[in-house]
């Protein structure tokens, strides 16, 4: 078998985020493959649908559930088109995981601060589980999510029920203009929300996901907070295709996105070329 | 190892026909196209007759025979909402590259590194291991060569197996690595003493003073000013004559980026391959959202120099190019990379304040 020939998947589950954005979930075809098979967060893989192609997602769902890999995409090109026709029970591909991670070990003891932006949620959203899952591992977390409306907030079921808990600070928010009669959130753009909700930045790493526009103006946000730049994260989505730091796509300066990334703190990117 | 033997002529037409009987894949510099209207390029030759080592440079490097154009990764058969696959098998066939050019012989060699990083790519290293190479010292071919520039030369063994150097009536030959032992040692009767070590200094020397007066050395100073100048004025106007047509990528015997895509052939069967790609073209890099990191020419041709003298060198301690020109002769619109290398020397070792472009957007 060589080095790109995908593990094939069966799809278990689809779920409709907004009219663009669907979830799959995904189950190993091979017992082998999925009893073997192991992640952390932040991950990614190379999920095809034969015939159209491949294409790179985060895996969204939390390594610390088995037995399934989720992926969340929006609808864009060729791939994605293919995937939002196919049905439960239909087989696709996938290889991975790729990548490097979210130092959650190093997070360990310490609160965390999630700020996400549209489908920018996914990768965020596969961090979020991880860290409840094993909630007494961490003190505070905090997360801040935001989308264009209403309509395009993702994981709605999962807001839900990071709203109702206790042990989770949310704050849900959508842009100016975005906002049903019936909205009870935040109005206005993250970065706006992340200086109003002024998370502590003692004993706090921050994981920041979402539009470049988004992710520009909240580093400074978060700087005047006091987070240092080694504890704020985020991930590059630079095009890839090979995923094994090979076909030079994803190349960014001195970094290959998909093997040295694609994790990078604050203080990485502020090094890296304009080149992302 | 290191050895000397000779090859006389006869003998090296002997050695390729003997390859040739036994099965043996045969690459060589060979004439294409009818007489007179030849070109020589390296091809797969069914004939000794076909051979042309003494000729020109070959036209494209032998990238080809170790990740061709096009192949197949993978076979896939739908069958209802099930899915067959058929593996690609990383076995290939014992190969023997006859004549290849300093520039050419050393070009795997550096691609492998990132070939093989963490990742082996069995497809590429399967051929790279099935294949012997015999090089040939090259005499020097035109303005554009500057591989004594990057630290080869038209002397260079740097990836051969056996190294093949003209002198009267023949070739003397270096035996490089365990390879080309046994290479001579199954044609053991096709080598005798060699008396050409002299004949065979004159003529390295000869190609070297050629090819040196075409470009200085590339200085480590290239390196640190490509590191450190990523906004440098020289980049905002570098790419005018360039049409990102991708020629240049395309010889380049080192140049190794591919794209994956699938092929259906029919409704419920296909092929997933990887094509040779370019960062000189504009869907290298555009991301789903429309936006693109390197979103005109100039900045795509950054990429193609940061990444060979700089990125490459950095990561891997191995400069991305072997000298061989191809580029330059390739590029419709008259891209020169070693004029822009002595460019880039004269920037870095000169005492001009660098030229920003002021702040980063």
């Amino acid at each position: 078998m060589n080095l790109y020939q995908p593990h094939l998947v069966r799809i278990e589950d689809i779920v409709d985020e907004t009219v663009d954005t669907r979830t799959l979930n995904l189950a190993f075809k091979s017992p082998e493959t999925a009893s073997a098979f192991d992640f952390k967060a932040g991950q990614f893989g190379l999920f095809s649908v034969f015939g159209s192609g491949e294409c790179t997602f985060c895996i969204a769902s939390p390594p610390t559930r088995k037995g399934y890999i989720e992926c969340s995409f929006k609808l864009v090109g060729k791939v994605t088109k293919a995937m939002r026709a196919l049905n439960v029970g239909d087989t696709m591909g996938f290889r991975g995981p790729y990548g490097n991670h979210f130092p959650l070990d190093e997070m360990a003891g310490q609160s965390v601060v999630f700020i996400a932006g549209g489908i920018g949620l996914a990768p965020v959203r596969c961090v979020i589980w991880n860290v409840l899952d094993q909630r007494d591992r961490f003190k505070d977390v905090t997360i801040i999510y935001g989308a264009r409306s209403v309509g395009d907030l993702v994981y709605k079921r999962e807001l839900d029920e990071w709203a109702k808990r206790s042990d989770v600070k949310l704050w849900q928010t959508v842009d100016p203009g975005g906002q049903t009669p019936d909205w009870k959130g935040e109005i206005g753009f993250v970065p706006a929300i992340v200086e109003k909700a002024a998370p502590s930045a003692k004993d706090s790493y921050a994981i920041v996901c979402g539009p470049p526009i988004m992710i520009k103006f909240t580093l400074p946000v978060l700087k005047k907070l006091g987070f240092a730049e080694d504890h704020v994260f985020t991930t590059l989505e630079n095009r890839m295709k090979c995923g094994v730091g090979k076909c030079g796509r994803c190349n960014c300066g001195p970094v290959y996105v998909c093997k040295d990334g694609p994790v990078f703190t604050a203080a990485d990117l502020a090094a890296l070329p304009s080149d992302f | 190892m290191r050895t000397t033997t000779y090859l006389s002529q006869t003998n090296l037409r002997g050695l390729a026909e003997d390859l040739l009987t036994a099965g043996t894949r045969v690459v060589a510099p060979a004439k294409i196209g009818r007489a007179p209207y030849q070109q020589v390029d390296y091809q797969r030759i069914a004939k000794v007759e076909e051979l042309a080592m003494d000729g020109a440079l070959p036209s494209r490097p032998l990238k080809q025979f170790f990740m061709p154009p096009t192949e197949i990764l993978l076979r896939w058969k739908q069958k209802k909402s099930d899915v067959e696959i058929e593996e690609i098998s990383t076995q290939f066939p014992a190969t023997v590259i006859l004549g290849a050019r300093p520039c050419d012989a050393a070009a795997p060699g550096i691609v492998d590194c990132v070939m093989n990083w963490d990742y082996r790519d069995e497809l590429y290293f399967g051929r790279r291991d099935a294949t012997t190479i015999i090089g040939l010292a090259c005499g020097g071919f035109d303005k554009s060569c500057f591989c004594t520039a990057v630290g080869l030369g038209p002397d260079a063994t740097a990836g051969s197996d056996l190294f093949l150097t003209p002198v009267d009536g023949g070739y003397h030959v270096d035996v490089l690595t365990e390879k080309g032992e046994s290479l001579v040692q199954a044609h053991a009767a096709r080598f005798s003493d060699s008396t050409g070590m002299d004949a065979a200094k004159r003529f390295h020397a000869d190609a070297r003073k050629k090819v040196e007066s075409n470009l200085n050395p590339v200085p480590p100073a290239v390196r640190q000013w490509l590191e450190s100048n990523f906004e440098h004025t020289l980049w905002e106007s570098i790419a005018l004559r360039c049409h990102g047509c991708g020629a240049c990528a395309s010889v380049c015997p080192t140049c190794h980026c591919f794209d994956i895509v699938d092929e259906a052939r029919g409704v419920d069967r296909g092929e997933r391959r990887r094509n040779w790609d370019t960062c000189q073209t504009s869907r290298f890099t555009v991301h789903g959202s429309g936006h693109n990191p390197r979103a005109n020419q100039n900045t795509r041709f950054r990429q193609r120099v940061t990444h060979k003298f700089a990125i490459y060198p950095k990561k891997f301690e191995k400069i991305l190019c072997s000298g061989c020109g191809r580029c330059a002769r390739a590029c419709p619109g008259g891209m020169d990379l070693p004029e822009l290398l002595a460019e880039i020397e004269r920037l870095a070792t000169s005492a001009e304040a660098p030229q920003l472009r002021g702040e980063r957007s």
